[in-house]
């Protein structure tokens, strides 16, 4: 096995400063959303972390988790981070293809058996395993074949955690997620369409710092980025609180910046970082843009009654089936009142 | 404007993030004189409304120090307004923020000159020293 | 499917299609019923204007009886105008009238819905207490009085609890909350609850009656 260096001596073979070391720390420290008081524990780690080996699978996916991820002309110290894991296998990013590409994954699996980390973009189609190949090799075979020797599973992408859209009503190629197939395995959900970028290199920044996974909630979520609703981190929730909503989109209470609810927004049931940690390095989030949230971080968010119909509406059935209730209605009333009326004519029969 | 230039809404309100904000900074100032203790709070991790990040910048202000990091991108450390309460600011090569702290302390770790840092910086001296190049030569002539 | 998708989906079409059914099966089964002919002489001509007057009418207790009455009489009135306030006048509620009906309305702030509700559940307890130690009440109340009270106390209660949590989740509250919503539209029509359409049945045919016959309404 080739001798991998530790993170401390590739950044100082690529000539950063300690103080430039200082401030990636720091900035991962805030990346992790961890408290400054942990830098110097992440200093620590970090110099003697080593490069782990990373396999990056994409099955049914549209390629927007990557884009989210490299959306940087410029090295950034997102990109650092990304740099410091050796990406042995990307269908976008790498090199070689073909044969290559594959025998490329095969040696990376035989080189850190046991060590190396799958990342995963993209759900797995169960109805027909010829609805996606890659190299001939059907999208359930290349998941369970690459896992095997994998310290942990990482499912980038809410198609890849939950299904996404290729799972969303009717799925018609039995789209299913990674957690579906792989039970042996730790698996993280990264979920979100895409997801924060931020968020993806923070998991990694995790294992790459601590060794270990984040915390998870009760979807496989890392806590510390889907612990909290949009909603109760949303700067609109004053205006929730007041009663003031946005009716239609560019009204006056939308251009105020007023409450999104009436709009669809799918804030209280939706666990992400956006309203936080927001998009583009801070910019913005979608709430702030002024479109309701759409809840991609929750599984089946696709089916959940529509991105424009509140929360509080509910699907109550076709006026068939409530034309169906009211005329059982009524026959049982009549009926109902035909046995009294029986029975009081009988009464009165009898005096 | 440009793309770099973050979108705000047209009308700034304040949330009364700021206003919390000043009153931990002004206990641990207090930790400061009492105890030595310092206290870095992220900026990163409160959710601020459109408009009070500058609303706290401003309030702070800048004082007598600033000083100007070229490592990894550029960072600013500046000495507000009020002294012992700094305002550090990480932008990556892209010119993006990756760090926003307010450090109160006397002075902020990454000013100071690190061990690593001096240990590497002296063994060039002392090459360049054992054996000087062209450059030094022509800077003692000059 | 997970909680909140089968509380809002599937669950809340069967309790309208129950509500609906058995809404219409009793109250047709009261109005399609045999009435005595009445026999006597119209003192006035009777018919609606009485019926009218005597829904107002009642609503206010007869003189002599009311010092007796007077505290579940207040009591009364402040759980329903607290039940009424906190139904039709919290924005989310507003927002799934409008989505069934088309029709909206301005809401109230969310504290102030919040206060109400809080006074309307107290209110609630006062009465259940009320209705366990008064000595007539105790001896006459049956399943449907407590049971009714449960399931009108339950969509309160759940939605007292969703902003403050408890560490559970706010999808968990939500379907838990359309549930019990849910148990009430499905109990209604065959409880006492049925009061919410029989009340102007049973005050207009009275009035109808009495004011045919020219007493007082």
């Amino acid at each position: 096995m080739k001798t991998i260096p530790t993170l401390g001596e590739i950044l100082q073979a690529q000539g950063v400063s300690r103080r430039g070391f200082m401030k990636y720390c720091a900035a991962t420290a805030s990346l992790l959303a961890l408290p400054p008081a942990m830098v110097p524990r992440i200093a620590q780690a970090l110099e003697q972390a080593r490069r782990p080996s990373v396999i990056w699978l994409s099955f049914q996916e549209c390629t927007g988790c990557t884009e989210s991820l490299t959306r940087s002309s410029s090295p950034t110290l997102e990109g650092l981070i990304f740099d410091s894991i050796s990406l042995d296998y990307h269908h976008t990013l790498q090199a070689a293809s073909g044969d290559a590409a594959e025998a490329a994954r095969h040696a990376a699996m035989q080189e850190n058996m046991g060590k190396y980390l799958v990342l995963v973009d993209g759900s797995i189609p169960m109805a027909n395993p010829g609805y996606s190949t890659i190299a001939g090799i059907s999208n359930y075979d290349m998941l369970m074949e690459t896992v095997e020797g994998a310290a942990a599973v990482v499912a980038i992408g809410s198609c890849a955690a939950f299904g996404g859209i290729p799972g969303a009503n009717p799925n018609p190629t039995g789209a299913v997620s990674v957690s579906d197939l792989v039970k042996d395995k730790a698996v993280v959900n990264v979920p979100g369409c895409p997801p924060i970028p931020m968020v993806i290199t923070a998991v990694l920044a995790q294992f790459l710092t601590f060794g270990q996974l984040p915390d998870l909630d009760v979807h496989g979520r890392p806590v510390a980025f889907f612990g909290q609703t949009i909603h109760d981190r949303c700067y609109r929730r004053p205006f929730y609180e007041q009663g003031k909503f946005a009716e239609t989109f560019d009204d006056e209470g939308a251009r105020k910046g007023w409450c999104l609810y009436k709009l669809g927004c799918k804030g209280p049931i939706t666990y992400n970082a956006c309203a936080t940690v927001k998009w583009n390095a801070g910019t913005s989030f979608p709430i702030e843009s002024g479109h309701p949230c759409l809840g991609c971080s929750e599984p089946g968010f696709w089916d959940k009654g529509g991105f424009y119909n509140p929360i509080s509406t509910a699907d109550i059935g076709s006026g068939a089936g409530l034309a169906g209730a009211a005329v059982a209605g009524v026959a049982l009333g009549a009926a109902a009142a035909t046995l009294s009326r029986k029975r009081q004519q009988k009464t009165i029969k009898e005096g | 404007m440009s793309l770099k230039d973050p979108i705000r809404s047209p009308i700034p309100f304040s949330r009364g993030n700021v206003r919390p904000l000043l009153n931990e900074i002004i206990h641990a100032l207090d930790r400061l004189l009492s105890d030595d203790e310092p206290t870095v709070i992220d900026l990163a991790s409160l959710p601020f409304a459109p408009g009070e990040l500058e609303e706290l910048e401003q309030t702070l202000g800048s004082g007598e120090l600033t000083a100007e990091l070229d490592a990894l991108g550029k960072s600013v450390i500046r000495e507000t307004g009020y002294p012992g309460v700094w305002w550090v600011e990480h932008r990556n090569t892209g010119g993006e923020v990756v760090g926003r702290y307010i450090e109160i302390t006397r002075s902020p770790e990454i000013l100071m000159s690190q061990d690593a840092d001096i240990g590497a910086g002296r063994a060039r001296l002392n090459d360049s020293f054992e054996s000087p190049g062209p450059e030094l030569k022509e800077e003692a002539g000059k | 499917m997970d909680l909140l998708d089968f509380a809002r989906g599937p669950a809340l079409q069967v309790a309208i299609y129950v509500f609906i059914a058995g809404s219409l099966w009793r109250i047709l089964g009261v109005l399609l019923l045999q009435r005595k002919p009445d026999h006597s002489e119209a003192r006035q001509s009777g018919g609606f204007r009485g019926a009218l007057k005597v829904i107002w009418s009642r609503s206010f207790t007869a003189p002599a009886f009311a010092k007796q009455t007077k505290y579940p009489k207040i009591l009364g009135y402040i759980l329903h105008i607290g039940l009424f306030i906190t139904v039709f006048f919290f924005v989310p509620h507003i927002v799934f009238i409008k989505g069934l009906f088309g029709i909206g309305w301005p809401g109230l702030p969310n504290n102030a819905i919040y206060f109400v509700g809080v006074v309307t559940v107290a209110v609630g307890i006062a009465l259940l207490i009320r209705r366990m130690t008064h000595p007539v009440l105790r001896l006459i109340s049956n399943f449907d009085d407590y049971f009714s009270w449960l399931v009108t106390m339950l969509p309160l209660i759940t939605g007292l609890i969703m902003p403050i949590r408890f560490g559970v989740r706010y999808e968990t509250l939500l379907a838990i909350h359309i549930l019990s919503v849910a148990l009430l539209l499905i109990w209604l029509p065959f409880s006492k609850l049925a009061h919410t359409y029989f009340v102007f049945i049973s005050r207009g045919t009275t009035g109808a009656l009495l004011e045919r016959r020219g007493a007082r309404t």
